[in-house]
């Protein structure tokens, strides 16, 4: 199963400093095991654009397509066995503890 | 440049725009103009999984990252030249009238 996970800054973080987190670890875990396909740090949410038309017209607004406390601020495409799997990796992510981070079934298009 | 693209719902659409109507067509563009990398559709947003470590211990709830009206319901990854042919790109995606089109950039450096 395809998910695609969302790692997100959170306005209240992980207070316990011992254990710093390695991302470079946690990539390096995904590629031996060969559950991460994909990912890529995003420009701050300030850079985000949003594009909607209307009536034929196209409106483009600065800021991301909600205004929320937490923003997304990388992504990363994994390939686990199940939901389970998905959540055990991505809880090993630095920004499980410094952010939250939503992971969320690809649906394929016959589905 | 690449650009993370979030396909995203929206409380007012485009009178008679209900979904992605026409989706072939701008998926057959992208792959010619061979801006489009991938993409997909998701899961809907309470099939989302959201988690935080804290204290050691791993929190897990049901939804996304943020309550919000709006939702992410799918991504592409688009390789443009510049921030004004990925808006004019996504501009022809049908969501752009049934919903809205967050855009944002790849952080330049690879972490």
């Amino acid at each position: 199963m395809e998910f695609l996970m969302f790692v997100c800054t959170d306005t209240e973080p992980d207070t316990d400093t011992t254990n710093p987190p390695d991302i470079e670890a946690w990539a390096e875990e995904g590629e031996r095991r060969g559950i991460r396909k994909q990912g890529d740090q995003l420009v701050p949410k300030a850079e985000a654009r949003t594009v909607r038309v209307r009536s034929g017209e196209l409106l483009v607004t600065d800021g991301p397509f909600a205004e929320t406390k937490e923003w997304i601020a990388g992504y990363d495409l994994l390939e686990c066995k199940d939901l389970d799997e998905a959540v055990d990796y991505a809880s090993r992510h630095p920004m499980a503890r410094f952010g939250r981070i939503e992971v969320r079934a690809i649906q394929p298009w016959e589905g | 440049m690449e650009y993370l693209m979030l396909v995203c719902t929206d409380s007012e659409p485009e009178p008679g725009m209900t979904g992605p109507e026409g989706i072939e067509e701008w998926l057959a563009e992208g792959e010619r103009r061979g801006i489009r990398k991938q993409g997909h559709r998701l899961r809907p947003p309470e099939d989302a999984t959201t988690l935080r470590v804290r204290g050691g211990k791993l929190l897990i709830t049901d939804g996304p990252f943020a309550e919000t009206k709006e939702w992410i319901a799918g991504y592409d990854l688009l390789d443009c030249a510049d921030l004004d042919e990925a808006i004019e790109y996504a501009s022809r995606h049908p969501m752009a009238q049934a919903g809205r089109l967050e855009l944002r950039p790849y952080w330049p450096n690879e972490f």
